[in-house]
């Protein structure tokens, strides 16, 4: 049985993975985006503190169970392990150090602090040394610190404010990864479709292939197919990435980042909600301009906007890792071409409430089936309008 | 005779122009139909509106009874615009099998194959479109309108740039469907062809029917004059 979708579907596949081109930007696209997108967080981790910044109003506390610290030391507090990390999250404490009873044959320090954002990784025992260093000496000069630092191991362990520990890298694994694959298919896929729409009309072909297709059915068509060639993308991606983990699964790093992912099916799940429905917005979106203008060279002009509209949210990433979103932040995350950029970067930064996204998420569904119901409509109405000049006719 | 096509008070309006008045005519399964008037009279704006590319600003119009839909099985229809083209970089015989599965056909490999062996292309299968001249590039549009054996065949100005031996074929065509029980639409400026091949016609002046019947009630009414003559003397030599 001839299935009319199916059949428009299968053609602008298989067109589109024949051509030399398809299989060059599929490779090339990609690397130049990961590379944008690594000096981005490199610049952003530059500009962005990924250790708890400590000034003369940083309140630390240190239980020391162990008993190795002098009485007198202005920071002990009285407090159990539990309290202590609860007034981390309840803001009382910035800092929090716990020295257990037995640290005389652990020599191990647990040091706690609210999460910032994305510290791909925790902080060593050095580096957080060096704060107790730092906060003891801005605000307790006549304190000789050496007998605190000595040779023991600090444990960092990060918080979120609902109190759950924090491993920020193995969060934000699934969610950056669904974000770069909607990156890679509004960039690679979004142009091509738009080019389709048009060469529909730019060869004269609507007006013949509209008497055997209904408009939906082209264009809910075109759509799909770009769809399947972005996870033959994804395939590109993930295929290699899984190689280059079997192989480099002893490196320290390698195995660190793994043993953190986190595989939580509701972020999985929501995420990949996001990704399908930002796809139907962002390429509703090209193939209605693709409707409205007449040749590829009119065309092409707008793909570069709508793609800066996409990517917009990556420059700022600096203030999405903030853990109190701003007003701009909260603008990007609504307005309708930068949501779903923004969304998945703070889903990715886990700054992003559940209401949020739930209020996110409806607002690119809805979003996306009205404009590709306008696409359809404009299509039906532009089709046949090969140099957009007559006047639209009116609806009775 | 069944009626394939019903116009009924048919009224198109482009924001202030209007483009056809009001215009009511049936076209009868199995005849071949001519559909004349000068440049910007309304045909191929007609035409449009019969297959939902424009949604008229008043009246019906009726395919074997219903508003067309091209995915209805039960009429199939062969529609050569005045405006045509097909998907360029696409190779000759992957146009055709596309075209073929978008109009249900069972065998559309096979049946682009035969037709291109009958107009002696067979050897251009596996050519892109642009490769081939523009006439045989119509001859690939062609067969794409034919393949599906349509019940209803609409062409509008089909000989528009055609070389006397497509023009040949397509005759061939147009008698062959003919026979197979097809109605026919055809646009055409040759009032010999529509001398020829109609059975009926109508003739368009400022959306409206000036003349309308079969070719010979449309002569007798206008003193048996050549149906060119006739053409010249409605619109006094001038375009619309």
């Amino acid at each position: 049985m001839s299935n009319p979708l199916w059949n428009v579907t299968k053609f602008e596949f298989i067109r589109q993975i024949k051509k030399p081109s398809f299989w060059a930007t599929i490779i090339l696209i990609p690397a130049m985006i990961v590379g944008m997108f690594v000096i981005s967080m490199l610049v952003s981790n530059g500009n962005h503190a990924t250790e708890p910044t400590i000034d003369e109003n940083t309140k630390i506390a240190i239980t020391d169970e162990a008993g190795i610290l002098p009485k007198t030391y202005p920071v002990l507090t009285e407090d159990t392990k539990d309290e202590g990390i609860n007034k981390i999250i309840n803001g009382d404490f910035d800092l929090y150090f716990y020295i257990p009873a037995d640290f005389a044959t652990a020599k191990k320090v647990d040091f706690y602090h609210i999460s910032e954002g994305l510290e791909l990784f925790n902080m060593d025992g050095q580096a957080i040394k060096s704060i107790l260093n730092q906060v003891v000496s801005v605000k307790y000069p006549e304190l000789d610190v050496v007998a605190l630092t000595g040779s023991f191991e600090v444990t960092d362990n990060k918080l979120t404010k609902t109190g759950e520990e924090s491993s920020a890298i193995g969060r934000a694994v699934i969610p950056i990864t669904i974000l770069v694959v909607y990156f890679f298919f509004v960039t690679l896929f979004g142009g091509r479709l738009l080019m389709t729409v048009v060469e529909e009309k730019e060869n004269r072909i609507s007006e013949m292939i509209l008497t055997s297709v209904s408009t939906k059915h082209l264009i809910v068509g075109k759509i799909f197919s770009a769809m399947l060639l972005g996870l033959i993308q994804i395939a590109t991606l993930i295929v290699p990435l899984i190689v280059m983990v079997i192989i480099y699964k002893d490196n320290e790093v390698v195995s660190m980042v793994l043993s953190q992912i986190e595989i939580d099916p509701i972020t999985i799940i929501t995420n990949l909600a996001l990704l399908v429905f930002s796809i139907f917005l962002a390429t509703g979106l090209l193939t209605y301009i693709g409707t409205i203008t007449p040749t590829a060279k009119d065309a092409s002009q707008f793909i570069g906007p709508v793609i800066i509209g996409v990517v917009f949210p990556l420059y700022f990433t600096s203030a999405f890792l903030a853990s109190e979103p701003s007003g701009f932040v909260y603008f990007l995350t609504y307005f309708p071409l930068s949501a779903p950029t923004a969304l998945m970067l703070r889903s990715a930064f886990g700054t992003l409430t559940t209401p949020e996204l739930i209020i996110g998420l409806a607002e690119i569904t809805i979003l996306s089936v009205l404009v590709i119901k306008i696409t359809v409509r404009s299509f039906q109405r532009n089709a046949i309008n090969f140099n957009l000049a007559l006047p639209k006719f009116k609806k009775k | 005779m069944k009626n394939i096509v019903e116009i009924k008070n048919f009224q198109m309006k482009f924001g202030n122009k209007t483009v056809i008045k009001d215009l009511s005519f049936e076209v009868k399964a199995g005849e071949i139909f001519g559909l004349l008037g000068a440049n910007g009279s309304g045909k191929t704006t007609t035409l449009r509106a019969l297959l939902g590319f424009y949604e008229p600003t008043g009246g019906e119009l009726l395919i074997d009874g219903k508003k067309y839909d091209p995915e209805d099985t039960n009429v199939t229809i062969g529609y050569l615009p005045e405006e045509r083209g097909l998907y360029k970089k696409e190779t000759v015989l992957d146009n055709m099998v596309y075209f073929g599965e978008l109009k249900g056909l069972k065998d559309p490999k096979g049946w682009s194959e035969k037709y291109l062996k009958r107009v002696k292309l067979e050897d251009k299968a596996n050519e892109k479109l642009e490769k081939l001249s523009g006439g045989q590039q119509q001859k690939v549009q062609l067969g794409v309108t034919i393949m599906n054996d349509p019940k209803l065949l609409i062409l509008d100005e089909p000989t528009k740039g055609f070389d006397p031996m497509n023009r040949r074929l397509l005759m061939e065509i147009i008698e062959e469907a003919h026979k197979k029980g097809a109605a026919i639409i055809m646009i055409t400026h040759y009032m010999d062809e529509v001398e020829k091949l109609c059975d009926r016609a109508i003739l368009l002046k400022n959306g409206v029917a000036e003349a309308y019947g079969t070719i010979a009630e449309i002569k007798k009414s206008h003193k048996n004059k050549s149906l060119e003559q006739i053409f010249i003397d409605v619109y006094g030599g001038e375009d619309e």
